[in-house]
């Protein structure tokens, strides 16, 4: 019969359907038997056409109530879009006005405990990056409100205070945070090299983002290296490249956030144009250079933060010795040293 | 630097500021058209392989359980006792392919983790078992959302009432759902809440 049809089928072509179908086949003979109701040894026949009703069940018989899906609540939404803007306030307020590292750390670590660990990290401007985009393109994808705010947030502040969503507010970057121990200096040329990695990044993003439903995938997300730490659970593939960046982390700042993360790519274009962002000072700080080696992230340049690429850790002003020693008034300092 | 060179600096840095505040307000603008309140992972039950074939269906799918991020998978089995027939010898319940023990019931239950509880309601007739109706309860505790009932309670062999939910208070709602990527026909969809 299959000769027939298809003619064009040679022998040894059917020699290889057959080899290639030879499991299909073998599971049919297996199989099918005990498919068949008058083989298997139970002959089964449906006992009832329709579901009893209560009265036909009798002696007062009540239906249980199926358990249907709980409803998501706004109220916590609005409360982790406050808390990110009250988040983000406030990481300006302490590495612009403050200057302090202890304070920046606390700040980082509670945003890491609750955006992190306590909310399981998604969904994170980080990702939000491809909701967006795909809402822009698809007209029958749409996203929540919540979802608006927590991709504009970010960008906003940073419009206004540099990357601070970076320094206090991101868990992603707050969990590289505490893993570096022993920084050592990324070569600028490489540095940079390695920078535009983001912004590939991005572009794929973007691009795996607004292709339709069928091949749509948000790569941002399924390579999120910690997302699977946070939830102390996750694909091996997940927790493997979180494993490696935290390795690497102990040695180079912050990699993930550096050199691949696709919003830090958005937020270094719009930390360019910021109202206000860290700075280091001669009023406020001495003209030293120790901050210049003090910063892992290589965002210092002649004793000045870089504003696309300072990430708002406040570890220079750690290092600084105006503000190391908190009893000498600061312009003694700079007195002394001019 | 001459202060003239400073203002304009502040100048140019104020428009490109009001340019890029411009920008993501219209962003936001045209994603607030049709945003909604909140949304959340759903089966499409209509969509799902294991609703719409029967125990002939060859293809078994079992991704729901095997996919999920979490350990035990956030999607349950759902029996809608209103559509329930009470059977006595439910084909979701045991595997009725199992040899036929001691009291006539099949020797085996289909659930591989034993997640179905099987107890008689209402009128109890003493002497024919088989004369009674039985309820079905299924553990959310101990049900991964695997769907081996849900295919064996389909037609023709059952009435279709147990279906896949994804369980929201246990689903952590991943932007990429990992069941939705793996699901065969699409089955799943962010489903606005509200």
């Amino acid at each position: 019969m299959k000769a027939i049809r298809e003619p064009t089928r040679s022998r040894s072509g059917s020699i290889r359907w057959l080899l290639s179908h030879a499991l299909a086949i073998a599971l049919a003979v297996i199989v099918l038997p005990g498919l068949n109701p008058a083989w298997s040894q139970t002959d089964y026949s449906r006992p009832v056409d329709v579901a009893p009703s209560e009265e036909s069940i009798g002696e007062g018989y009540v239906t249980p109530d199926v358990q249907r899906p709980l409803a998501t609540s706004i109220g916590r939404q609005l409360f982790d879009l406050g808390l990110l803007a009250v988040a983000l306030g406030l990481a300006a307020w302490i590495v612009l006005r403050r200057r302090s590292r202890w304070a920046a750390l606390v700040l980082t670590v509670s945003c890491l405990a609750y955006f992190g660990f306590y909310r399981e990290g998604c969904i994170c401007p980080i990702g939000s990056i491809q909701n967006v985009t795909t809402a822009l393109v698809d007209p029958s994808y749409a996203i929540p409100y919540f979802v608006i705010g927590i991709f504009m947030l970010p960008l906003v502040a940073a419009l206004f205070f540099g990357r601070v969503f970076c320094g206090g507010v991101c868990a992603l970057g707050a969990i590289q945070e505490l893993v570096l121990l022993k920084p050592i200096e990324v070569p600028p040329k490489v540095d940079r090299v390695l920078g535009s990695l983001k912004w590939i990044y991005l572009a794929a993003a973007i691009v795996f983002a607004v292709l339709p439903a069928v091949s749509r995938d948000f790569i941002i997300c399924r390579f999120d290296p910690f997302v699977g730490f946070f939830r102390f659970t996750g694909p091996f593939h997940m927790l493997l490249l979180g494993g490696a960046f935290l390795v690497l982390g102990i040695f180079v700042g912050r990699p993930y956030c550096r050199y691949l993360c696709p919003y830090g790519a958005l937020l270094s274009v719009f930390s360019r144009y910021a109202w206000k962002s860290v700075s280091i000072t001669p009023d406020r700080e001495l003209d030293c250079g120790l901050c210049d080696q003090a910063c892992p992230y290589g965002a210092i340049e002649e004793m000045r933060a870089v504003r696309t690429s300072c990430l708002a850790c406040a570890r220079c002003f750690r290092s600084c010795p105006v503000h190391r020693s908190c009893e000498t008034p600061a312009a003694d300092v700079t007195q002394e040293a001019a | 630097m001459s202060k003239d060179d400073l203002s304009r600096r502040d100048v140019m840095g104020m428009a490109a500021r009001g340019a890029a505040l411009a920008g993501l307000g219209g962003v936001s603008t045209l994603l607030a058209v049709k945003a909604h309140g909140s949304d959340a992972w759903y089966i499409d039950t209509s969509k799902c392989v294991n609703s719409r074939l029967g125990a002939l269906g060859v293809d078994t799918c079992l991704r729901c359980a095997t996919e999920c991020v979490l350990p035990l998978s956030a999607v349950r089995a759902v029996n809608e006792f209103a559509d329930c027939g009470r059977c006595y010898i439910c084909p979701a319940y045991f595997d009725i392919h199992s040899a036929i023990d001691a009291d006539g019931l099949p020797s085996k239950k289909l659930c591989p983790r034993d997640a179905i509880e099987r107890r008689p309601i209402g009128w109890i007739d003493p002497d024919d078992p088989a004369n009674n109706f039985y309820e079905y309860l299924i553990d959310e505790s101990l049900c991964d959302g695997c769907g081996l009932c849900v295919m064996d309670c389909k037609e023709p062999a059952g009435l279709g009432s147990i279906k896949l939910e994804v369980r929201h208070d246990t689903c952590l709602a991943c932007n990429r759902c990992s069941i939705s990527i793996a699901c065969p026909d699409e089955a799943y969809e962010l489903r606005p809440t509200v």
